[in-house]
């Protein structure tokens, strides 16, 4: 999902946030160890392996062809579109592909996110979308589960599921006691049948008018870690998703004028009664989400061997032209970074405004996008959401992380692929090229990421964080900033190598932040994994400052000075026009370091080009010469993104800063226009 | 209106005159011309620019205090990228905001204060003494203070009858879009809202364009308040289309040379040196061309009551 209020807050706000609000606690189930991080924020995963990626995995050869097939999904869906009811059944077959023998099922519900206020969805409200109660609420209520396990009789179990816990209304996270134990390796089959609800338009799914996006719209089970723990949790205000890969085989049933759009390709179609029936199959993912509606526009295009298919409403065909565009870039970009696209569909959804909420939200080969008709050339809304959703084909959908417990994982890692991917397609433009001014993607991300380090670490989980802002800013600016850090400072090629590594060695399976920091240590060294964790689990910060410019003309010592017995008077000399002791003060303020250069800028004109290895709180450089040092700056190139204070990366021998000229010049031609604006 | 009201003293009919050579008299109509008037033009561009100084010294002073450490002073925070520029409006947030504040003052008043020189500069175009020599600065300015009362009446009454018009257009814009969003989609329904705003945003520029032509009723005949603004209704009536088009082709013209700069100054940079140099010379070429045009128009606005004069006597 693109949180996009924080791109908003850095261009349009000038204040501090101030924003405070309760801080959501990780629910722990009975069974679950799927958050570790509200207890203990800086506890790395419970289960760590060492991954040892290896340069095998720097390029496509060793890619896994296909997912472990956990839980696969057969369901017929069928719409009513003036309801806006589903009516879903169909079989899910679960295997147990832990080491402990499974006593109970836990079931996602999260559309009952929207069935009062009285869900933790809605009880967690810190800002941002999805803060305001629908207009129409949305909910699921499962008719029937019917479990066939093995030679034993078919018996419904969902007469004795607890649909939630004591003294707590939430009802997305379902208990299912088992009649008897799952094996390891067995494989069960559920018969369901349940009726959805859908909300108007809110958090990622729902309806407006005869538009439907339909999203987290059917019983999901949780996934059972391998130690035989459920990684169950309530639909969390902040959160996202978490599931095993599987094969989706879905039936739609709608009007036949309306179009369809969903995850994987359409197999088999035809229409009866006035119904359009579309099968859609699609292996080795974790979700799936459609949409249907009587106005969808269709745009198809072939990129990169990928079957593009974008649905836009009327009026939108320029926004459309533009994210085929993006997508032309950025689907050869990261099958070529973070490994192939395996799959053989990806369909954009483009929401109305009025739907919005829908927009800017990632499914298995079905994503949606975002912003007004009437969005200008120079501001590149419409891209880069197209790009973020998109990435998170590859981390979400190929990799995928428990986006509760680690939100940083998945989103944090795509806004970094999202800002490297728009800048090497648009450069320093890359979020606004307008009227002459450009600002990067990076650049807003790098801004909006220090917002609020110093109050609590971005490798937590999703419902831990105590406001919406801060989780903007930190899961996804800080994270990418960091790693945008890192790839200007140690270079371009061995960090992308680095999250290309860690891309293809972990497609289809589930690690988490340790699996992440070792990649980066094989390829980096010790020093980055160590730079990562701080910054990542420890809110980590630094500030690079010019501490003293100091020139000192190289005068012989003056004074009395006692020699050969005798006290003598000894006075300047006249090299003072000729030489200078020089002396520069750079100080690394915080918890994190990286090298930097050092740029010294001398009275000749001349600049000499420095190092320092940004080990150690200070560094002094000293020299004699013939010219005078008028200023020093520390990082010239702009490398450290995450530094939290560029106005002191510079400084200046007394007297001898320069001017405003450019801020001048430009504010009082901006003021001119506005009062002929103003003036009558 | 009499017509004895409207009776005027142009320089031809005075030439013979006895009066002292340096009393002021109405020029000809066909004489009112803006590109005559080149110092006029360079006074509004003065003001204007001693106005924006003053509006914009604050950002630039607070600038200069936050980057005294570079040699090259302020100039990384255009640097491509906008980073500095992003990190800046963060640090120094409640500073901007102060300068902002204070830009808004002076923008506010600088709009009802302009009204003097904008005054000064119509009397400047339509006056000149009886050996047609120019209305000279403080003549000017001293007939523009004394007109203040009647255009600040105007203004305030323009801007009611604007602020009604275009409030009208937004509200039906709005409710022509919500009809209808369901039948032709957002973009479509917004496309059709937008219609209904430009109508009546052509409306107001149309009280806009009366407005005008009711200031150079004040300062071509010397009437006051509503009679003037009543005789630029009644002379935009006399030849609505005409006029429109005369405001309406220069106000387009003058946003020409905004974009054109704004293309420019993105290739530019003008971050110190001759590309700042130059990137100020472009902006102020912009800026003069926009009064030039600003003038071009009000000029035509004198030269309009004056020919609506003359059909009225006809």
């Amino acid at each position: 999902m693109r949180w996009s209020a924080l791109a908003l807050l850095a261009l349009t706000s000038l204040a501090p946030p101030t924003e405070s609000a309760s801080v959501p606690v990780v629910q722990r189930g009975r069974d679950t160890d799927v958050a570790p991080a509200a207890a203990d924020p800086g506890a790395p995963a419970a289960a760590v392996v060492t991954p040892l990626a290896g340069p095998a995995f720097d390029d496509d050869a060793a890619l896994p062809a296909h997912a472990d097939d956990i839980a696969d999904y057969t369901l017929r869906a069928t719409l009513d579109p003036e309801a806006h009811t589903v009516h879903g059944e169909g079989t899910i077959t679960w295997r147990n592909t832990s080491t402990q023998p499974a006593r109970e099922l836990w079931l996602h519900l999260y559309l009952n996110a929207f069935k009062n206020e009285r869900s933790a969805f809605f009880r967690e409200r810190v800002g941002g979308r999805g803060s305001a109660p629908p207009e129409d609420w949305g909910w699921i209520d499962v008719r029937k589960l019917v479990l066939r396990a093995g030679d034993a009789a078919p018996v419904d179990v969902w007469p004795t599921a607890e649909l939630h816990r004591p003294g707590d209304d939430d009802e997305t996270d379902a208990r299912v006691p088992l009649p008897r134990e799952i094996a390891p390796g067995e494989a069960v089959q559920l018969d369901v049948t349940f009726d959805d609800k859908l909300p108007i338009v809110v958090e990622r799914t729902g309806y407006r008018g005869h538009y439907h996006l339909v999203g987290q719209w059917f019983p999901k089970v949780a996934r059972l870690e391998p130690d035989g723990t459920w990684a169950h949790f309530p639909f969390h205000h902040l959160a996202e998703f978490y599931a095993d890969y599987g094969t989706y085989d879905v039936t739609l049933d709608v009007p036949q004028a309306y179009t369809l759009g969903a995850t994987g390709p359409l197999v088999e179609w035809h229409v009866a009664d006035g119904r359009r029936i579309e099968r859609h199959l699609q292996g080795d993912v974790h979700d799936f989400a459609w949409t249907a509606w009587d106005a969808w526009q269709t745009a198809r295009e072939n990129i990169d061997g990928v079957e593009v298919t974008l649905l836009y409403p009327r009026g939108f065909t320029r926004m459309a032209q533009r994210e085929l565009a993006t997508l032309r870039f950025a689907l050869p970009y990261y099958s070529a970074h973070y490994g192939r696209y395996p799959y053989e569909v990806l369909t954009v959804v483009h929401p109305q405004q009025d739907a919005a909420e829908s927009g800017g939200m990632e499914y298995p080969t079905f994503i949606t996008s975002g912003s007004s008709w009437m969005t200008p050339p120079g501001l590149l809304a419409p891209e880069i959401v197209t790009i973020h959703e998109m990435g998170h084909q590859w981390f979400y959908g190929l990799v995928g992380t428990n986006e509760l417990a680690w939100p940083f994982l998945d989103e944090g890692l795509n806004q970094f692929a999202e800002q490297d991917g728009m800048g090497k397609w648009r450069g320093e433009g890359s979020g606004l090229d307008l009227a002459g001014l450009t600002v990067s993607d990076a650049a807003v991300d790098a801004v909006g990421g220090n917002l609020g380090v110093h109050d609590e670490p971005v490798a937590q989980p999703a419902n831990a964080f105590t406001t919406g802002a801060n989780y903007g800013g930190l899961v996804y600016a800080r994270t990418a900033s960091v790693m945008e850090t890192l790839r200007r400072v140690y270079g371009d090629e061995p960090v992308m190598r680095a999250l290309g590594r860690y891309a293809r060695r972990f497609r289809f399976e589930h690690p988490g932040p340790d699996q992440l920091i070792a990649v980066f240590e094989e390829v980096l060294g010790a020093r980055v994994a160590a730079t990562l964790r701080t910054a990542l689990f420890e809110k980590g910060w630094v500030d690079y400052v010019v501490d003293g410019v100091w020139a000192n003309p190289a005068t012989r010592a003056a004074g009395m000075f006692d020699r050969d017995g005798q006290r003598q008077k000894v006075e300047h000399d006249d090299r003072a026009a000729r030489e200078w002791d020089n002396a520069v003060l750079v100080r690394r303020r915080g918890t994190l370091s990286f090298p930097v250069d050092v740029d010294l800028i001398l009275a000749d004109g001349t600049t000499r080009h420095e190092h320092w290895d940004g080990e150690g709180e200070s560094r002094r450089f000293s020299w004699h010469g013939t010219s005078a040092v008028r200023a020093a700056v520390v990082d010239p190139l702009d490398h450290v993104m995450v530094d939290l204070n560029l106005e002191n990366n510079r400084g200046a021998a007394e007297g001898r800063g320069g001017s405003a000229g450019s801020t001048l010049e430009r504010a009082t031609y901006w003021m001119q226009l506005a009062l002929e604006a103003v003036s009558p | 209106m009499s017509e004895a009201a409207l009776r005027v003293h142009t320089v031809d009919d005075d030439a013979d005159s006895s009066r002292q050579k340096d009393e002021l008299v109405l020029v000809t109509t066909p004489a009112v011309r803006a590109r005559r008037h080149p110092r006029a033009i360079a006074a509004m561009w003065a003001w204007q620019t001693v106005l924006a100084l003053l509006a914009s010294g604050p950002a630039a002073g607070l600038a200069r205090a936050a980057w005294r450490g570079d040699v090259d002073g302020d100039s990384p925070l255009w640097a491509p990228g906008g980073h500095a520029l992003l990190d800046w409006l963060w640090h120094d947030a409640h500073g901007l905001r102060a300068t902002v504040n204070a830009a808004e003052i002076v923008l506010a008043l600088g709009a009802v204060a302009g009204l003097v020189p904008m005054t000064a500069m119509m009397i400047a175009l339509t006056y000149a003494t009886r050996d047609r020599k120019a209305a000279g600065f403080v003549r000017s300015v001293a007939g523009g203070l004394r007109a203040f009362p009647s255009m600040l009446l105007l203004l305030v009454l323009a801007g009611l009858l604007q602020g009604l018009v275009v409030g009208t257009g937004a509200l039906l814009a709005y409710l022509v879009e919500g009809w209808a969003h369901a039948g032709m989609g957002e973009a479509r329904a917004q496309q059709v809202g937008g219609v209904v705003i430009v109508l009546f945003l052509g409306m107001g520029s149309a009280v806009g364009v009366i407005h005008d032509l009711a200031r150079a009723a004040v300062i071509r005949f010397k009437v006051k308040g509503l009679r003037a603004f009543a005789l630029g209704a009644r002379t935009f009536r006399l030849s609505p289309v005409s006029l429109w088009w005369s405001w309406a082709w220069r106000t387009l013209a003058s946003i020409a040379p905004v974009l054109a700069a704004a293309a420019v100054a993105g290739r530019l940079g003008g971050r110190g040196g001759f590309g700042l140099a130059f990137l100020f010379v472009l902006h102020q070429s912009v800026v003069v061309a926009r009064v030039a045009l600003r003038t071009s128009w009000l000029a035509r606005a004198l030269r309009g009551v004056d020919g609506a004069l003359r059909r009225v006597r006809s």
